[in-house]
């Protein structure tokens, strides 16, 4: 396919995650395997922040340091202010840093970006372009080849204008964005693209809990492609609730002892903020952490330390605020807990322990929750998106532009999906049990095939192929503990506990046939033989159904019209 | 499941009905399945036909 080149020149491809708080850049290495690039300092998650002094340009965690000494002409949390009219912003978290202005329609900065005195006007867009410069010349010097172009994750609430935005400002920067996915789908496609990972149908969701705001995505997989089921968004849920807790804890103690508030100065609580968020960090890691600012206020020296349950018990409405997002993104796909197959934890804050922990106990046990503290090959969930970005990056980096805009049409991508379940019904004496085979949410056309155990003497098997629907059965046991209480009292303590136990009802799911669409027979089935069943749906909805002995010659086929 | 007594159809096979409407919905343009089901859709191409190139 490489000797396909078109007139541009060769293309060299990298995936970017662009974050308010952090960005990230990855390439596929030479082993096939996506693999975050750390910059000249080390930094995989480099801090999306831009500083200034005299004339000088300062990045990542250099730029993030110049909060507290030079915070007016630092700019940092701008991602979500491109393409933005200046009304529709919240400039909240700039409130440390230099503060956004209104330049004609758009958003700018007014700061001291060369060596004069007065300060310039930047436009957000100016900012976004040297921001993704600098990313592009850190991949660059790593991978010793010039890199021209991108794949970009954004948010899935980024309306046209703001995609549009963001194109220009990375043109502008030399990099041609090959297209913009949605972080969700990039930390589904991370997973997905895992040598060990098999491509099953399932749903999904990705809670991305990142540093200002938080989003969650439900998003069903079948036969690898993926559909956005729902979307949730918090804007003021993020790593910083949490560092907030950290440092009003800190802030009081250091009244306690001191009867002054480093909060109330500005280069204190900009100090309080910088080390409280390290000091979060590291209560992911370890069950301890310190904190230690020099001159924390009137030149006092401050020194302390936290242990994890301390912070969790601090911490717990704010951790129930992430989890609360899962459940509502659920809700909004009028789907339940039951119906997850694996949630995605994505996002610097999806290294807290305690947010997966509280994610396992609402989630049943066949769910899988991705995330550090409860799967040991979780993929560090600060790399997803990147990663996702550089997997899609490697995959459309040798089409030609025209193919690639083809392809993401919306003539191709609108598609229409299965509203019911398609599956085989069994019967065996009264019981009538449904499996399904083609899940709802399959995008069409689709095929599966599977394979069905006859009956153990064999013979001639019949098959119903039908719609079904999943329904929630809640079993409420009967509340019967009553009748046993008046015992002695150690009795007494534990039917109390396991009438407590009881009352918890049992939720599953169960499947009801809606509507046979096809009978067939397949005769002369061998004893404890297998019939594979293939099942191939059209876009028009006509459906083709072959279904086969294993090992056998004739096949029985028919076709269904569509409605 | 055995075959119930008495059931015969045309080569075996009896179409006894439809599906129901489909949703219109966005496929994320995304991943290696994606690309092979655009590049499908935009040839008029049908799964075997895929295979067999």
């Amino acid at each position: 396919m490489s000797d396909e080149t078109n007139g541009a020149g060769e293309r060299f491809a990298i995936g970017i995650s662009f974050g308010n708080s952090s960005s990230s850049i990855a390439r596929i290495n030479p082993e096939g395997k996506a693999e975050v690039i750390a910059n000249e300092e080390g930094d995989r998650q480099i801090p999306s922040i831009l500083s200034y002094i005299g004339g000088e340009q300062y990045h990542g965690t250099q730029a993030k340091a110049q909060l507290i000494r030079n915070s007016e002409n630092t700019v940092a949390y701008f991602r979500d202010y491109l393409g933005k009219d200046f009304k529709s912003i919240d400039p909240t978290p700039c409130h440390n840093s230099a503060h956004p202005i209104q330049t004609d329609s758009t958003v700018a900065f007014s700061i001291r970006d060369t060596e004069s005195e007065t300060p310039n006007t930047v436009t957000v867009s100016e900012i976004t372009t040297r921001h993704l410069l600098r990313l592009k010349q850190s991949a660059s010097d790593y991978l010793g080849k010039e890199v021209n172009a991108a794949v970009i994750t954004v948010p899935t609430d980024f309306n046209d204008a703001q995609r549009e935005a963001l194109t220009a400002a990375a043109k502008a920067a030399g990099l041609d964005v090959l297209q913009l996915i949605h972080e969700p789908v990039a930390a589904a496609l991370a997973y997905d693209a895992r040598p060990e990972a098999t491509v099953t149908d399932k749903l999904t969701v990705v809670a991305d809990l990142g540093g200002t705001r938080s989003d969650a995505a439900v998003i069903a997989s079948r036969g690898g492609m993926y559909t956005i089921l729902a979307t949730a968004h918090d804007y003021e849920l993020g790593g910083s609730s949490l560092d907030q807790i950290v440092i009003d804890h800190f802030a009081k103690e250091f009244i306690k002892k001191h009867k002054t508030d480093p909060r109330e100065n500005a280069r204190g609580l900009a100090k309080l903020k910088m080390e409280g968020e390290a000091t979060r960090k590291a209560l992911s890691l370890g069950t301890n952490a310190t904190l230690s600012i020099e001159s924390l206020a009137d030149g006092i020296d401050y020194g302390s330390t936290i242990n994890r349950t301390r912070y969790e018990l601090l911490s717990n409405k704010v951790f129930a605020q992430f989890t609360g997002l899962i459940e509502q993104v659920i809700k909004k796909a009028e789907l339940d807990v039951l119906d997850i197959d694996e949630v995605i934890f994505s996002g610097g804050v999806s290294h807290t322990p305690k947010i997966a922990q509280i994610a396992r106990s609402i989630f049943p046990e066949k769910t899988q929750i991705l995330a550090p503290s409860t799967l040991t090959s979780a993929i560090n969930p600060s790399e997803l998106s990147a990663r996702g970005a550089a997997i899609q990056a490697s995959l459309i980096q040798e089409f030609e532009t025209e193919d690639i805009e083809q392809s993401i049409h919306p003539m191709v991508t609108a598609t229409p999906h299965l509203n019911k379940a398609i599956g085989v019904e069994f019967t065996s004496g009264d019981a009538v049990e449904f499996l399904p085979l083609l899940n709802t949410q399959t995008a069409l056309p689709a095929r599966r095939v599977a394979q069905y155990n006859v009956p153990a003497e064999g013979g001639d098997v019949f098959i119903r192929v039908c719609e079904g629907s999943r329904e929630i059965k809640v079993t409420k046991p009967e509340p019967k503990a009553k009748e046993e209480k008046p015992k002695t009292e150690d009795d007494e303590d534990d039917s109390d506990f396991d009438s407590d136990d009881e009352e918890e009802e049992i939720r599953e799911v169960v499947w009801k046939t809606e509507q046979p669409i096809a009978e067939l027979a397949v005769k002369g089935v061998k004893a404890k033989g297998k019939v594979e069943l293939m099942i191939h749906i059209n876009a028009d909805l006509g459906l083709q159904i072959t279904a086969r002995e294993v090992g056998g010659q004739s096949a029985v086929r028919g076709a269904v019209e569509s409605p | 499941p055995a075959l119930p007594a008495g059931w015969a159809a045309d080569k075996d096979f009896k179409a006894v009905g439809k599906l129901s409407a489909a949703t219109q919905r966005n496929l994320e343009p995304v991943g290696p399945h994606f690309l092979a089901h655009a590049r499908r859709k935009r040839h008029h191409r049908t799964f075997s036909e895929d295979e067999r190139i």
